[in-house]
């Protein structure tokens, strides 16, 4: 598909304030819904500490990544050509309407960059925005260099996640650029299955309930999952979903599982990662998961996962990089990449 | 772009009751001087009932399956849907997304799905080009479905009421996008951004700046930056960078569509336009005022069913996004 479209620089940011999970716990609501899964969801998260950005916007996130990204780079803001926001919870105004595309534009002074933003997905939106930044990118000849960002800040006492993970604050950048001969994107595989839309939603203002209204919790702010659906209609085919999108991007480059050097799978809980590595036959050394320590990070844990093991030469040149997630919506996606 | 990519078909679904713009002044507490309603153009525009067909998703699912049923698609066929509403949806964005609902009950099922979010009414050409760049690119891909359904806040019809720039209706459209369709074929596509734009027209309430003020939760503008910003006079160099890019004039360009904004604002365009925008736009301004991304299927499907355009016209699409983003896009019917 593309012109050895390739990883130019990533780089994440993360708010300094930490709050241990027996905070999170104690401040926040306790779900009465049971999960399937024969663990104990306080106990047995692997997660210690989340990042809570406090006076910093959703979009200072996104900001702050993106500067962090540019100057690692050293290129001139002038060079983008595009700049596409892959945030997937709520930001600091209400989408579609708004995106901080723009507003990250003005920032760091991309001014010849076009900007939109890509909503679906949820956390597998860093795959659909790479398929569609990639895609963009082949098909014209004037766009070279593109800007991926994302600012998560997570609506106040709704950091549990029950019964997925416990989720932080941060921001991811990624800089994408033609003509690479390192870090180069050979494929990405996106799949959705519609009819689970309606099974992890957040309501929005428009929907809120009289009770709510005043009350310690914006519940309308919260995520809602159905968790006996997630039980009886997501578990059954998750790993199921994995496999057919890793299986189609190894397809799309002819390569096999066991050219895969390393994996990079979102921080969810230590027994999602678990079940995701014994699935697949990974080995620990082989796949991302020291990202623990941040809590889960929506879809910054892509860029997490893979600049972590980058920093720590867990990757090295040459190796073929596979990242998958999972996402709300429901989504699941797979992108290989060649170091 | 390499393969060509067209449009095989489009559709519209919109709420079978329209309210007139007096009335919806009056409801809204504006002003409708005759100055207002000249500068407007708009007598009526498409405003949901209420019932549950009508939902924004809804009108979308419905208006997916009539392009589906128009282009004699397979929805089984369908490799990505690709969305451009602009207003909040039945939950919030982006954790929910309409194409999601519109892929499960068209039965689109080995499709994925994409939205896009800022922009205003360019929503629809970043769609259109996005999805183009997909099914040129990708060679497991070949026919996208596009899809909106916009429905307005209740008493936020009228934008900025104070000095009114546009009525708000309320519908949805969809157009069926394939690699080598015969015509209706994408050329190319000019977008961009002013980043210092971004707050100009936005809902500044319910979302994480403002969560608990409902009286934010309007859509508003910023009618000074607004004015400012030298709408037509960008869409035409952007045109004309394209149009060059082409290699052709804009005297090669038989119709040019833009958005059902306001008579004012057709105005400045037909004439940084010379003249060419199409009168099927203010026909369609004037029956249905603004409704968002599908004013563009909207006009396209009335300047197709006119009579005016023969094969291998060229058509210019046009859109200044309220000042964040502008979009021109060039077809070949």
């Amino acid at each position: 598909m593309n012109q050895n479209i390739g990883i130019l620089e990533a780089t994440y940011y993360l708010p300094p304030t930490r709050k241990t999970l027996a905070q999170v716990f104690e401040d926040e609501e306790k779900s009465t819904e049971t999960f399937a899964a024969n663990v104990d969801f306080e106990k047995d998260i692997g997660i210690d500490a989340l990042h809570v950005a406090k006076n910093e916007t959703a979009a200072d996130l996104c900001i702050n990544a993106a500067r962090r990204t540019m100057e690692k780079s050293g290129i001139d803001p002038k060079e983008i050509d595009l700049i596409i926001d892959f945030t997937s919870i709520p930001e600091d105004y209400v989408a579609p309407t708004w995106s901080a595309a723009g507003q990250v534009q003005k920032a760091i002074g991309a001014t010849r960059a076009f900007t939109t933003a890509i909503n679906t997905g949820g956390c597998a939106s860093y795959q659909t925005t790479l398929k569609v930044a990639c895609s963009l990118m082949s098909a014209n000849d004037r766009y070279n260099t593109a800007l991926l960002v994302a600012g998560d800040k997570t609506p106040e006492f709704n950091d549990n996640y029950f019964p997925i993970t416990v989720v932080s604050d941060g921001g991811s950048a990624v800089l994408l650029r033609k003509n690479m001969n390192k870090r180069r994107i050979l494929g990405i595989e996106v799949a959705t299955v519609g009819r689970l839309h309606d099974m992890w939603v957040i309501p929005g203002i428009h929907n809120r309930k009289s009770k709510d209204i005043g009350g310690k919790y914006p519940r309308w702010l919260h995520v809602c999952g159905d968790v006996q659906r997630f039980n009886k209609e997501l578990i059954p085919i998750n790993l199921f979903m994995f496999r057919k999108v890793i299986q189609a991007v190894l397809k799309q480059v002819g390569k096999k599982m066991q050219d895969v050097s390393y994996f990079v799978y979102p921080t969810f809980s230590a027994w999602d990662l678990k079940a995701f590595s014994t699935a697949f036959n990974i080995p620990p050394e082989k796949m991302s998961g020291e990202g623990m320590h941040h809590g889960h990070l929506q879809e910054t844990d892509m860029v997490v996962g893979y600049v972590d093991a980058l920093e720590a030469g867990r990757i090295k040149d040459g190796d073929l990089v596979l990242l998958a997630t999972n996402g709300a919506g429901f989504s699941w996606g797979a992108s290989l990449v060649q170091n | 772009m390499t393969a060509a990519v067209g449009i095989l078909a489009a559709s519209c679904h919109l709420p079978r009751h329209k309210r007139s713009v007096e009335d919806l002044f009056r409801e809204e507490g504006a002003n409708f001087t005759a100055d207002v309603a000249a500068r407007l153009g708009i007598e009526q525009v498409p405003i949901q009932n209420g019932d549950a067909s009508e939902t924004a998703s809804n009108m979308a699912v419905a208006a997916s399956r009539e392009a589906l049923q128009n282009a004699k698609i397979d929805p089984l066929t369908v490799d990505v849907v690709v969305e451009y509403s602009i207003m909040p949806q039945e939950y919030l964005v982006p954790v929910w997304n309409m194409s999601n609902k519109v892929q499960a009950e068209t039965g689109a099922s080995k499709s994925f799905v994409v939205g896009f979010s800022g922009g205003g009414s360019s929503n629809f050409m970043v769609a259109l080009t996005s999805a183009a760049a997909m099914l040129s690119k990708n060679d497991s891909m070949k026919t996208a479905l596009l899809v909106t359904g916009d429905t307005t806040i209740p008493g936020n019809r009228v934008l900025n009421p104070d000095d009114p720039v546009t009525v708000i209706g309320d519908g949805a459209s969809a157009v069926v996008l394939q690699r080598d369709a015969p015509n209706g074929i994408l050329i190319d596509t000019e977008l961009w951004s002013e980043g210092n734009n971004h707050d100009v027209c936005y809902i500044p309430g319910g979302s994480l700046m403002h969560p608990d003020d409902i009286t934010l939760y309007r859509m508003r503008l910023d009618k000074a930056r607004y004015d400012a910003f030298p709408k037509a006079k960008t869409l035409r160099l952007m045109s004309d960078r394209l149009l060059e890019r082409a290699r052709t004039t804009l005297s090669d360009v038989a119709s040019v569509l833009c958005a059902n904004i306001s008579a004012a604002d057709e105005v400045a365009i037909q004439e940084a336009f010379e003249g060419k925008v199409a009168p099927v736009c203010t026909s369609n301004r004037q029956s249905h005022g603004h409704l968002l991304g599908t004013d563009f299927p909207l006009n396209y499907l009335s300047l197709m069913e006119s009579g005016s355009i023969k094969e291998g016209d060229h058509v210019l699409i046009v859109s200044h996004g309220m000042g964040t983003t502008a979009a021109v896009s060039l077809l070949r019917c």
